[in-house]
This record gives C-alpha cells, structure tokens and sequence, in this order.
C-alpha cells in the first residue's frame, strides 16, 4: 500500500530504455562544448574577414564613401552588394568590374551593409571577400542577433558566439528542449496511454488504488526521470566545459542552476502528457497533442520576440519561464519563474485527476 | 422484472446467509444513447456462487466494471459490503478480487514478480497462496510475462483474483483453460466458496454455470431476464413425450403430478414429463401405440429459451 510502488515500477520495468537515452543525453551535452575552440577560431577568421574590406566615410553629410579591398589572384571582376540588414537578404548591386576600390556619394542616414565578393571563372559562385558597415560598434554576428527572426532565441540579449557562454547557450540550450521535452513528452503519454491500450488498467484498479494515487504515482515517476535526465545534462555539460579548461568562463554552478531551471519545464510538458492520455487515452493521439503543445509553446515565445506588440505572446508560453540566459548572462536565478512551472505542473495534474476521476476505463 | 427468489436462498441455508454482499439497485448505464444495462436490480448472498449468464453484448461486463467503479453509472445504486461502490471503492477492492474478461500484463517481468508487485498493491500477504494457486493450476511462476501462452496468461489472472480477494470475486468469462484445469480451478472455487468467500461471475459456459453455481442471472439487451436457483432451473427441465395411438384416449389418464403441459391432436399425445416417467410410461402402454418419441428438454434449451426471450412473458416480463 506504499505509495511509490506504481512508481518504482515503471523506473523498474524502463531503466533499458531510460538509460540509454541517457548516454545519449550525455554524450550530446559532453559533446557541444567539445565543438566551442573550433566554432570559436573558425569565426574568428571569419570576422577577420572584415579587415580585407576598408570603408572611408565622409567627414560631413553629402560627401563621398570610398570603399576598397584586397585583390583577390585568382579573381577575374569584383561585385559589391549593398544592404541595410546585415542578413544581406535584400540586396541591390552596387557595383560590378574590375576595380578594386569604388567612390559614390552618401546619400542615405541609416546604417548600410557592403558585401565585396569576387568572381572568378575557376569557381562558378562568386565569394565573399568581407563585409563591412558604415557604424562599426559591434560585430556582424550580433547584428544578426537583433533580426526579430533570431532575437527570439536569445531573449533579446547580447549574445557572443565567441565566449563559451554564448556558444553552449546558443547551440545547446537553445536545442535541448527537442531532446528533452520531446522524450519527457512521449514518455508521460506513453506510460499513462500504454496501459489504457494494453489492458491493463482493469487489473491495476482491481487493487485497492484511486485513480488519484495512480495518477499522482505516474507523475512522481515522470518527476524523477526528469531530474535524471537534467543530472546527466549537467554532468555531460560541466565535464565537456572541464575538458576544453572553460570551467571559469562558465561555472560548474551556472551549468547546476540554469539546468535545474528546465526540471519544472519539463514537469509541465509531463503534467501536459499525462492530462491528455487521460482525456484521449490513446498514445498516438496524446502525443501529437503533447508534442503539437511543445512546439507551440516555442512558436509563441520566439514570435513573442519578434516585435514589442507580440510580447504577451511569451507570457503564456512555458520557455519564458526557463530563462537560463538569466543565469549563464546575468547571474541571476528567477526563482519566482521556477515557482510559476510547479504551480501551473501541479494544477494540470490536478486537473488531470478530475477528468479521470469522472471517466470511464474503455474495455 | 424478476426479483431475486428469497425462498429458493432459505431453502439452500445450509451454505448460503441472508446478508447480501452485492446490491445493485435500479442500475442504468448508457453509452451515449445505447443501453448498456438498464434497470437492473441483483442480489449477491455471502457465500453463494452466482452466475452471470447472457448473450454478447447483453451488458454483463458493463454490471461488473460498474460494481467495480471502472465506469461510472448513469443511475441507479450499488452497495457492495454496506459500502458505496463509487464513493467507497478503494476499501471495497481492497476485499475483492477480480478477473477482467479481457486484460494485458506487465511486459518482460517473470510471473512472480508481476503477481507480487499486485500483491504489493492490495497491501496484503498472500505470498504462500499465490503460489499454492499457482501450483495448483500448474503456473510458472518464473516464466516472462510477456512468454507466456493464451491460457498461461489466463491462469496469470486467475491466480490474481483469488490471492488478493478476501471476501469477494468477481470473475468475467473465467473460461478458456484446458478441461482438466478448468476442473481443478471449479475445486478451487468450491473450496473458496466453503471458506465464506462469494463468487459472483459471468459466463457463456452453461456447463460450468450448472457445476459451479448456487444462482444464476439471466441478462438480455440490458435487462435482467430471471434470477433462480439452479436446483430449481433444473426441476424446469424434463422430458417432452410425443405418442400416436390408434384411438383416440382421454388425457385426464395421464394427469400425474410433476406432468404438464398435456395436449392431443389427431391422435397424437405431447406431454411434458418432470417426475413419475414411470406412471405415464405405465398409463400409455395400456393403449395400442402406433408412434412413439421422447426427447430431454435440457437446461441448455431452457437457457437457449431465456436468451432468445421465450421465457420472458412467462415470468412476468421485462
């Protein structure tokens, strides 16, 4: 009569799977750092780029720009593009011959966007040379940044590519939700729904259980899988962070704290998972649900950032709350985000037991 | 609608008390707007063996998950123990055991394990039970659930709903182990029986329904159809007696006690012989016989004649 047991149950019959998935989590979370001096040099060489192209401004308005850039050997004529996004999505030609320096008047006020590329017969693509912009406060990656479409992933802060912090927050908690939610999600339909579509659920409530223990149960289960999941998360982190000597750029105590931000996340996409094998009692249907609820959720909170009017948006979705840039960035734990997951994760489950209580078990 | 028959319960009072351990009143459940069962009023004695009979369909697994609070009622009350069967189902199931007609086990678990982690559940201590049942019905306890064949993983469930049942087992559709099995699992019931334990199952084996059974319930479309003593379901059986004589004779000769349903035409005698076969068989040699023909109405046609709602009018309808 313990409670637990339903629980320890389901860690006792799905550790196999449960522990691989957890290798997997760990060689993903152990890895990404691993990638950082690489992504980091070769980003390097790239910015670099830059200082092949040289831009003179006008002292006064009115007056005229000179750009110039190395000759490249094997180039056959040269083309500048001219953009006022660093995205260079829209682009006019500017320029197109063999020089390798043009002059033309400033005729504009706000920051534009020069892309020199060279052309040549042995290679049919034209490459790039080096961009360069008429304000040169910041690097281009950051640039990219403030487009609507990417400032959704960083929360509207200044992120740079080239510490170890805007890396690992950019290109693994960025995508960790994928990895983790998705699994908490499939898992928590899986283990409620399963035993819907098994039959087993005549048996289980023979025994003298309330669907409100059997339920609470599942949830502790989920609960549990959730946290070794993050634990593994945090130690496949802190010692890929070790292994390339980045422990002091990014503390073994931020990797703790903005990782066990996710564990009430990833209890609400559980709580989610739960309430709706209990309402459709199907895993296929509960799933596409509960995965279609994750997505969403990531849908609203990157729209969200797109403009001020869209804001709201982020407040109803659950990855606002998981602000672990709050902690790799600024230092700052929210614990008060942290509350808001349990409690909403709570009332589903509450909720959840409601609608069980008043269903019927389908033979 | 039949009532239980308190009289045919008294006479039987050597096994079976008064005190009902099942009560389901006036109980309706719709699904949607097709009826499961509707109206349906049944009495469970302690200690009895009571069958639940019907064709597919007719709503008996719908009255036992509806006992069992595995689907909610429309209306109409069941009390099982004294206790409400909605409101107070935890302390219910933790005194009953139950067999579900249709039922999956955990997979890659060995038999015992599984039975155990159930045993767990009901918080109770029944280990040497579970595998004296299990020895009995010749189940191995160290197979993998997930092994096991149909009739395996019937005995899985069977074992189940006698370790943890105390005082009540409910059981639905237990039929489907080999003949020599399924015998010794009527013993063990029997014996659960004598030990004060109610049974109460459904089935379509009107066999077993005969060997094991104290009562029988009669379900169709939903409604309950008669409730009786199968001693006295039995006594309903007989012999149909068809003779052909040259004369013609006058059928007040073959009015014996325990016959009925006496008619002639053209020469041709039916009666229905319950008790005194000797008296008629005596009464008809006195005349020239030209045809004869005798047949045994069985508990199976009777039973046949119930399900098809021959019987229903009889009784006083539905």
């Amino acid at each position: 009569m313990m409670f637990g047991r339903i629980a320890f149950m389901e860690l006792k019959t799905g550790w196999k799977g449960l522990l691989i998935f957890g290798l997997l989590v760990l060689v993903i979370s152990a890895g990404i750092p691993l990638i950082f001096p690489t992504y980091r040099d070769s980003l390097i060489e790239e910015l670099e780029g830059a200082s092949k192209v040289h831009l003179e401004l006008p002292v006064q308005q009115g007056g005229m720009i000179t750009l110039s850039w190395e000759p490249v050997d094997t180039a056959t004529g040269y083309m500048v593009l001219e953009d006022n996004r660093s995205s260079m999505v829209t682009p006019k030609l500017k320029y197109m011959g063999n020089e390798t320096s043009i002059s033309f008047e400033k005729d504009f006020e706000e920051k534009r966007y020069y892309a020199v590329m060279a052309v040549s017969d042995e290679t049919s693509e034209p490459f790039l040379i080096g961009i360069t912009a008429t304000e040169k406060d910041e690097d281009p990656f950051q640039e990219l940044l403030k487009n609507p479409a990417y400032a959704g992933f960083t929360g509207g802060r200044n992120i740079s590519m080239l510490e170890v912090k805007g890396f690992v927050a950019l290109e693994y908690y960025g995508w960790s939700w994928i990895l983790t939610g998705l699994f908490i999600a499939y898992l928590s339909v899986s283990l409620i729904a399963s035993d819907f579509e098994n039959k087993r659920m005549d048996v289980m409530f023979s025994a003298p259980i309330s669907r409100r223990r059997y339920l609470l149960e599942k949830f502790t289960a989920m609960s549990f899988i959730a946290l070794f999941i993050v634990l593994i998360q945090i130690a496949g982190l802190i010692s890929g962070l070790a292994s390339i000597n980045a422990l002091n750029e990014f503390s073994a105590n931020a990797v703790l704290l903005s990782l066990i931000g996710s564990l009430p996340f990833l209890m609400v996409i559980a709580a989610v998972g739960i309430a709706t094998a209990v309402l459709f009692q199907k895993v296929r249907t509960g799933m596409g649900i509960t995965f279609a609820f994750v997505f969403a959720e990531f849908f609203l909170y990157t729209f969200g950032g797109f403009s001020k009017s869209l804001e709201w948006m982020k407040t109803i979705s659950i990855f606002k709350y998981w602000d672990y840039f709050s902690v790799i960035i600024d230092d700052l734990f929210k614990g008060g985000d942290f509350l808001i997951l349990i409690v909403l994760a709570i009332a589903l489950v509450i909720t959840a037991i409601r609608v069980f209580q008043k269903k019927d078990i389908p033979t | 609608m039949s009532k239980p028959k308190q009289g045919s319960v008294r006479e039987r009072g050597d096994t079976i008390s008064q005190e009902k351990v099942i009560e389901i009143k006036n109980l309706t459940k719709m699904y949607g707007n097709h009826v499961g069962v509707k109206d349906l009023n049944l009495s469970v004695y302690r200690g009895e063996i009571m069958g639940f009979l019907g064709p597919n369909g007719a709503g008996k697994t719908t009255t036992i998950r509806s006992c069992l609070a595995l689907i909610a009622k429309t209306a109409g009350e069941i009390t099982i123990f004294g206790l409400d069967s909605h409101r107070d189902s935890v302390a219910i199931r933790k005194k009953t055991g139950y067999l579900p007609g249709d039922f999956g086990l955990i997979p890659s678990v060995k038999v015992r394990f599984y039975l155990k982690y159930l045993l767990s559940l009901s918080g109770c201590d029944s280990t040497k039970k579970m595998v004296s049942l299990a020895e009995r019905l010749q189940l191995d306890l160290d197979r993998k659930t997930n092994e096991l064949s149909k009739g395996n993983k019937l005995k899985v469930g069977i074992v189940q709903s006698l370790m943890a049942g105390e005082d009540l087992i409910i059981l639905d559709e237990p039929s489907g182990l080999d003949p020599l099995m399924q015998q010794e699992y009527y013993r063990i019931l029997h014996e659960e029986k004598k030990r004060g334990k109610t049974i109460f199952m459904s089935s379509h084996n009107l066999a077993e329904v005969e060997s094991v059974c104290d009562r029988v319930a009669i379900i169709r479309n939903g409604q309950l159809v008669v409730v009786e003593d199968i001693r006295v379901l039995q006594e309903k059986t007989g012999k149909v007696l068809e003779v052909e004589f040259r004369d013609t004779v006058n059928i007040d000769e073959f009015k014996f006690e325990g016959v009925g349903g006496i008619r002639q035409d053209n020469g041709r005698l039916v009666l229905t012989i319950h008790e005194n076969l000797d008296s008629v068989i005596k009464a008809v040699s006195n005349h020239q016989i030209l045809n004869m023909n005798l047949k045994t109405y069985s508990l199976e046609q009777l039973f046949l004649k119930y399900y098809a709602g021959g019987e229903t009018d009889e009784r006083g309808g539905a």
